[in-house]
């Protein structure tokens, strides 16, 4: 058989695998999947409420709030759970034919599959308790939400690479991730910043991302200054490093 | 058949490098049961890491014909926070076999009962090492890796793993590891003594028997 279809057979079992201890552990699994974001948004609205706040532009706040923090999300569950990724399924680096690769894979196809049916949830309750529904471009939300999973996917990879070598690795990721938190546009319009601090933040991809999709989101959003290149550069040359570190991980891997 | 090139492998710990195996080369011919013994420690499993392909080597290559099972053992192969029938599943889906047959003959041969349905963490080192076996042998593999668990369960088990065997005898090979003489003589035509990170080869049993014993177990 060949190696191309021996690795979909894996990542396709891996999938499952995880389906069942990601949502299968306890039955508020999938539920918990929706109400994190859920939460998230619900705070922040909450706090826009009580600050007498608005979105900017009269944009309606659930929707430009879950644009925000679900490509963000997106990107930090990758990322983390591609660290943890050997981790939680030592024993099955036994079988051959399974890689620290496929590992990273699988959980960050199950995490795509899983924002997007939260986002399309959160998104599709709120147009109907609003009355309202408008995608000004349903593709360009894809990409932004796909930038962000690239980012972390590949990030993702390195960390779980790295994470063979060393445990700091796992020390530091906390710690290096959350002030993303703020510094990404989830709460704020980058655009309607100064052009410095616009300028400063334009160097994080995540910034790019969640813009992107903003625009794809919203008729008429300002995001001239956000763009599919930068954050393209950023995956090619994560993911070069995480599939040449990964390729070393592999050898120096000990399973018990 | 599987050969082995001048395979080195050693692991890094807090006191310095620890050489496991020092170039060790070896033929393991089709149809003929090879047992290595070796004290605990010796490096014996890691040796099975190797030649299943779940671990490199440093130095040295393998070359493998024929389909080679992973190394059926009491340790790994399975995740502990799912049951037996879903780790059977997975790996009949890694081996690109009928989910529902390898599941069913894994359940039937393991005897796990309703075990088979609890999480594989709540398993007694024996009971993984049954269900490490019966999926092993609801796969057709050409070259079976068996590390010490020929001697689990109790002795209607243990006749149950060497009637599957000798079914399969004129079709798969049997590498086997073990710290136990005893064990390595009821399945093997040949031995060999890992000492010191060097494979020694005897020809007969009752040879290594002989050297294994007079060393001192």
């Amino acid at each position: 058989m060949h190696p191309i279809l021996v690795q979909i057979q894996v990542v396709y079992a891996l999938i499952m695998r995880e389906t069942r201890t990601r949502f299968g552990l306890n039955r508020l699994g999938y539920l918990w999947a929706i109400l994190e974001p859920m939460l998230f948004i619900a705070t922040f609205a909450l706090v826009f409420r009580i600050f007498g706040r608005v979105a900017p532009e009269r944009m309606p706040i659930v929707p430009f709030l879950a644009t925000g923090f679900m490509p963000y999300l997106l990107f930090r569950e990758t990322s983390g759970r591609g660290l943890h990724a050997i981790e939680a399924n030592r024993g099955l680096l036994f079988y051959p034919q399974v890689r620290p690769l496929d590992l990273v894979l699988a959980r960050v196809l199950l995490e795509i599959a899983t924002s997007f049916v939260a986002f399309a949830i959160i998104v599709g309750v709120y147009c109907v308790y609003s009355g309202q529904f408008e995608v000004a471009d349903p593709l360009q939300v894809v990409i932004g939400f796909g930038l962000a999973a690239g980012i972390g996917a590949s990030l993702g990879l390195i960390l779980c690479a790295a994470s063979v070598f060393s445990t700091l690795v796992e020390r530091l990721h906390g710690p290096l991730i959350r002030p993303l938190f703020w510094f990404s546009g989830l709460m704020y319009p980058t655009g309607h910043l100064p052009l410095a601090y616009r300028t400063l933040l334009s160097y994080n991809p995540i910034v790019h991302a969640v813009e992107l999709t903003r625009a794809g989101y919203f008729r008429g959003y300002r995001a001239d200054h956000v763009g599919v290149a930068y954050p393209l550069m950023w995956i090619a040359i994560l993911a070069f490093l995480g599939l040449t570190l990964e390729r070393v991980a592999r050898r120096r891997l000990v399973l018990s | 058949m599987i050969v082995l090139n001048e395979i080195t492998k050693t692991y890094p710990t807090l006191n310095g490098v620890n050489v496991v195996l020092k170039g060790i080369s070896a033929v393991f011919p089709e149809r003929k049961n090879v047992g290595i013994i070796g004290r605990n420690g010796a490096g014996k499993s890691t040796l099975m890491r190797l030649i299943s392909g779940s671990e490199q080597p440093d130095s040295g290559t393998i070359f493998r014909r024929g389909r080679v099972s992973w190394p059926v053992g009491f340790s790994g192969g399975f995740s502990g926070s799912l049951t037996g029938a879903q780790n059977a599943r997975f790996v009949a889906r890694i081996y690109g076999m009928d989910i529902d047959a390898v599941a069913a003959f894994a359940n039937a041969f393991s005897e796990l009962g309703e075990y088979f349905y609890m999480p594989v963490k709540t398993y007694s080192s024996g009971m993984r090492a049954r269900l490490a076996f019966a999926l092993s042998m609801a796969i057709d593999f050409d070259v079976y890796l068996v590390d010490e668990i020929t001697a689990v369960g109790d002795s209607r088990f243990q006749k149950k793993c060497r009637a599957a065997f000798d079914d399969r005898r004129d079709r798969s090979t049997l590498i086997i590891v073990s710290h136990d003489m005893t064990t390595i003589s009821n399945y093997c035509d040949t031995c060999a003594w890992l000492r010191n990170g060097q494979l020694h080869f005897y020809d007969t049993i009752e040879e290594a028997k002989a050297a294994y014993e007079c060393y001192g177990p």
